[in-house]
């Protein structure tokens, strides 16, 4: 029988983190928790919760980039920075006809992208 | 005790595109100039240690370890020398490792130079170099540039306060026409309010960069570098000096998140006014006695929000005070007397050390005709690392 699982690990996704000492989450990954001196230990992630960050999102601010850094060959790329129903924010691209409005509802969903020098990276895109 | 600590010798070349010449030799100009201004070459042998503020040569020039090579082109060994690099806080914290070694009694003669050399890469790759300062995993993966950051804090800040794409070319048309004045500035041409915001062409004149950020909200990319000789005021070396020195009367730092979302209110500059809170405490006085400011505008929005956050003027209110000419030289309080970044240019690494030449400059009463503030006391520098979230302020007196 054919392990098809191999091919959901190649899902990009973006994580949050739980201190399951007090409960505080993050993004991105911090190395102690602010809250109860927690340690995190990234090779072990022992006392620590992952979790993935993405779905329904509001849109705080955002713009519109004319001038795109060395590896991008778009016009232009719009970004915004977002805020989750459990309080996290970020920040990445938003992909939408026309343009965006402060406080809109969107979605938030991860691609890996490789338009940079380096190795392929994951990014949020809010749509 | 901790002895005073003044400036005795200031330097500088033109900003510009010096993409041409060695990054070492550029900032050994300066320094060249710092101790003429000083009193003489001969002086260099007086120094006791040398600081270099410098952001990102390995990845702009490849070039490291331009203290040492600095020393060296400039016959100064065996003096100690360091690199500092704090992002485009690099040239303040030069000088506040300067003023920590005269304070701890480790010195009593400090050379700080800084520059950046940075036309020396395509403007795409500029933007990236720079871009490396924000957070890896959240922010410069995604794409982010400190534009795109810029873009998006101003379309907030639109918002909460009701400022318009007009206020923010008010600000540099106000610049624009200090730095033409500046010997030093990279951009020496003034321009009008009809240009880049009322007239018919001003959208093609004056285009985005990152919405609602246009160009001319926006710093050039420059080349340069700046120095200053920082001496003991207390010790018998003082006496060497031509110059009567500047005294540096208050300096503060301090950090903020490193990702930009993480802060309670993105619109909140914490650093900023932690800073500068340090400085006035420091220098013993409030923002009422600041004669004259440089603050860190690489994007004119930063002027508005420093000059709130530093005390100048009430949240929300600074675009209002540029409307009424407040931050013009004559003004209440004159803002970016050099032309700031956003005309003078803003070489990163270079750039906390020339606002500093620009305090000493118009404490000394040497600025150019027409942008000379009438009989300053204290002026003001805050110099930014990152996005904010590692500030320098510097205050100085003419004692």
């Amino acid at each position: 029988m054919i392990d098809f699982s191999v091919y959901e690990t190649q899902v990009p996704h973006i994580s949050g983190f739980k201190c399951l000492n007090c409960g505080t989450i993050y993004y991105p990954a911090p190395m102690l928790c602010k809250k109860c001196d927690k340690k995190r230990d990234p090779t072990t992630g022992k006392g620590w919760e992952e979790f993935d960050l993405e779905g329904p999102c509001k849109l705080l601010t955002w713009t519109r980039v004319w001038n795109l850094p060395e590896g991008f060959n778009k016009k232009f790329l719009m970004f915004g920075m977002v805020e989750f129903p459990n309080g996290l924010r970020a920040s990445g691209r938003i992909e939408l006809e026309g343009d965006p409005v402060m406080g809109m509802a969107l979605t938030a969903s991860v691609i890996e992208a490789d338009e940079r020098p380096g190795k392929p990276v994951k990014v949020f895109i809010f749509s | 005790m901790a002895p005073r600590v003044g400036i005795v010798g200031i330097g500088h070349c033109r900003f510009g595109n010096s993409s041409d010449y060695d990054l070492v030799d550029v900032i050994a100009y300066s320094a060249n100039d710092a101790l003429q201004d000083a009193g003489g070459l001969e002086l260099r042998k007086q120094v006791d240690q040398v600081f270099v503020g410098n952001m990102a040569a390995g990845m702009f020039n490849h070039v490291t370890s331009a203290a040492s090579a600095l020393v060296s082109r400039m016959d100064m060994e065996p003096v100690p020398a360091e690199l500092i690099e704090n992002g485009p806080a690099s040239g303040a914290s030069a000088i506040r490792m300067g003023y920590m070694a005269i304070a701890s009694g480790m010195a009593d003669v400090v050379l700080v130079a800084a520059g950046e050399v940075m036309r020396s890469v395509s403007g795409w790759e500029a933007t990236n170099i720079v871009a490396t300062m924000s957070h890896t995993e959240a922010e410069y993966n995604m794409g982010l540039t400190l534009p795109g950051f810029a873009g998006m804090f101003t379309r907030l800040y639109m918002e909460k306060y009701g400022m318009t794409e007009r206020d923010l070319a008010l600000v540099a048309v106000k610049d624009h026409a200090n730095g033409a004045l500046n010997k030093y500035s990279h951009v020496q041409i003034p321009v009008t309010i009809d240009a880049i915001a009322d007239g018919e062409s001003a959208n093609v004149v004056n285009n985005y960069v990152a919405e609602p950020l246009r160009m001319y909200s926006t710093c050039p990319i420059s080349d340069g570098s700046a120095a200053v000789i920082l001496v003991n005021m207390d010790s018998p070396k003082a006496k060497l000096f031509r110059k009567k020195a500047i005294r540096i009367a208050g300096m503060g730092a301090a950090t903020d998140t490193h990702c930009v979302h993480n802060r309670k209110d993105p619109l909140v500059l914490d650093a900023v006014r932690l800073s500068s809170q340090m400085a006035y405490k420091m220098a013993g006085i409030g923002p009422a006695d600041i004669s004259f400011a440089e603050l860190h505008d690489a994007f004119v929005i930063f002027e508005l929000l420093n000059s709130e956050e530093v005390g100048f003027f009430e949240r929300g209110k600074s675009f209002i005070g540029v409307r009424n000419h407040e931050t013009e030289i004559g003004g209440r309080i004159p803002i970016n007397t050099s032309g700031g970044l956003k005309a003078k240019g803003h070489p990163v690494g270079a750039t906390g050390v020339s606002q500093v030449v620009e305090l000493v400059r118009q404490l000394r009463g040497e600025a150019e005709e027409g942008r000379q503030v009438k009989d300053p006391k204290y002026g003001m520098a805050v110099n930014f690392g990152g996005f904010g979230n590692n500030v320098i302020t510097t205050i100085l007196a003419k004692d």
